[in-house]
């Protein structure tokens, strides 16, 4: 089996570098969390690996309850760097102004189920913006990154994947934000249900008002 | 240049009762602070109020004494409105009201989050930092953007300095920075809960894993030295994410727990990586203090955001970023 040869590096994040490579004739993702040389070895090393192995197994949740993420390739716990499914398409971010008006709204209500059945799963995503979303060549969305995720039972965290998906269609897209949010949330409680999805909102105003996440995130 | 004006500042949110003399220019004329130390445990709000009470008259004649001034010249009297135990800040408050009655000059409600920003930025030079502040009652990550200072990170439970006081207390070798000079005869590390999400964290749950390491009958030292490293580590990473995010070039560490030698070596490592430059408020200001209420009531009057008395409510859930920060959009104080 040959070693998989790096093609480009796509984003180099706070804590991590992400790069595509190519490997016995697939293109792969690669996660690599970097060492940080202001934690002692030990601490750094346990921190990496636990987080590597976290991010890898809500992936496999989120593939069992049908949210469509890339696929974990290999999981290689030395360098805590996860090797993922290359999916070949573009950021929504940069797809949503040049798209057909209904296209939009029907991309805005399948996210919306989306993220209603990864909520209903209890993880959140922690960082879901329109740059997390990836839209492929035959028109199918997918969820990347959950270096922010996780598990819980709390309402607002739920609350706030929304609050940033919202802010950040405001920042870049504001024309399209009513029109996806509103058919977002038509697909988000078909999902949890129109209760949920009316408790999730209210804290997602409360949020607003509060005025705690302005320009927070990634 | 403007004429300089001076102000009275007095400090009372915790156990310091602190008195400065600032003037609009920068000048520090005087800074005198008395520090309330419970016989065991930690702060007894009732007992730190009267001790501030019974200090209170003795600081104002020795502010204005050491700073070689009447008190007519005074311009302007600021004092700490929150956030803070409501006992204590009364005592802050009820005098500041009465000494600016009693000289007709205007109240200043000072934030105290936001005055040891001011005098941290001040006394070290930084101009537009990405601001830690760290401090028995208090874990913020803060940069100013759009006219506030606004929280990109915080605790989600207890704060980072009352976490290793707490434990340093329980453990019976008494609160920091003795944690920390134990680590150094530390010698293995536990893993401990290592809470961390985006920009905020959480300690408590952290403080009750390293309490029954202790209980365990692990040594001393080396509880010390994972509770200190994993503490230092959370803050560092934060603060790391941050400074990507806002783009910044400084650190200001500022707060009772910017005098930890670890955690400041942790902090410069990581800006190394971003060529960030990282100032440290000097210890003399790092704790509670007058100076530093007095410097920032000295802004808010060159601002013009003064309080009527009848308005003067003590606040102490007060936010930092309720506060509009009209002095950096002024010419001389960015």
């Amino acid at each position: 089996m040959e070693e998989p040869k790096q093609i480009q590096v796509i984003r180099i994040g706070a804590e991590a570098i992400v790069s595509r490579l190519r490997w016995n004739g697939f293109d792969l993702v690669s996660k690599h969390r970097v060492p940080k040389p202001y934690r002692v070895p030990e601490l750094d090393r346990w921190i990496r690996d636990r987080r590597t192995i976290r991010e890898a197994k809500i992936i496999v949740e989120l593939k069992k309850a049908g949210v469509p993420a890339p696929a974990i390739i290999l999981l290689d716990r030395s360098s805590s760097t996860i090797y993922m499914q290359y999916i070949k398409g573009v950021e929504l971010k940069k797809a949503l102004d040049r798209l057909d008006p209904m296209k939009v709204v029907e991309i805005a209500g399948r996210l919306g189920e989306i993220v209603g059945r990864m909520h209903l799963r209890k993880i959140v995503h922690g960082d879901l913006t329109t740059s997390n979303v990836i839209l492929d060549e035959a028109g199918r969305i997918y969820l990347i990154d959950f270096g922010l995720s996780s598990v819980t039972d709390d309402v607002e965290e739920f609350a706030v994947d929304i609050h940033l998906l919202d802010r950040s269609l405001e920042s870049a897209h504001h024309k399209l934000r009513e029109r996806f949010m509103r058919n977002f949330l038509l697909g988000y409680s078909k999902i949890v249900g129109r209760e949920r999805a009316l408790e999730v909102l209210g804290k997602v105003k409360e949020i607003r008002m509060r005025g705690r996440y302005v320009k927070r995130g990634g | 240049m403007a004429e300089e004006r001076l102000v009275l500042g007095i400090e009372s949110t915790a156990h310091t009762l602190g008195f400065g003399i600032a003037s609009t220019t920068g000048k520090i004329l005087a800074n005198v602070n008395y520090v309330y130390k419970p016989k065991e445990g930690g702060i007894h709000p009732r007992e730190a109020a009267q001790h501030h009470s019974l200090h209170a008259a003795r600081g104002v004649i020795e502010v204005f004494r050491k700073a070689g001034i009447d008190p007519k010249r005074i311009d302007g009297v600021a004092f700490s409105a929150g956030p803070g135990m409501g006992p204590c800040l009364r005592v802050g408050a009820t005098l500041a009201r009465a000494l600016a009655l009693k000289l007709g000059k205007p109240l200043l409600a000072v934030n105290h989050g936001i005055a040891h920003i001011e005098i941290g930025r001040l006394v070290t030079g930084a101009e537009d930092p990405v601001v830690l502040y760290i401090a028995g009652g208090n874990t913020l990550i803060t940069a100013y953007l759009d006219g506030r200072y606004r929280i990109f990170g915080e605790t989600l439970d207890i704060a980072a300095g009352n976490c290793l006081d707490a434990f340093g207390i329980e453990a019976g070798i008494g609160p920091m920075p003795n944690p920390e000079i134990r680590a150094r005869e530390g010698r293995e590390l536990h893993p401990l809960p290592y809470k961390v999400k985006g920009m905020d964290v959480s300690f408590s749950g952290l403080l009750t894993a390293a309490l029954k390491l202790l209980k365990k009958g692990v040594r001393v030292e080396d509880v010390c030295l994972s509770i200190t490293e994993t503490v230092y580590s959370m803050l560092t990473e934060t603060l790391e994410r941050a400074l990507a995010f806002t783009e910044k070039g400084e650190i200001l560490l500022v707060g009772g727990l910017a005098r930890s030698i670890r955690l400041r070596q942790m902090i410069e490592a990581m800006a190394k990586l971003h060529d960030a430059k990282v100032y440290v408020v000097p210890p003399e200001y790092a704790g509670d203090n007058g100076a530093m209420i007095a410097w920032t009531g000295a802004l808010q009057l060159l601002s013009g955001q003064t309080i009527k008395v009848e308005e003067s409510k003590v606040r102490p859930k007060f936010r930092i970023d309720e506060v509009e920060v009209r002095w950096r959009s002024l010419s001389r104080s960015k």
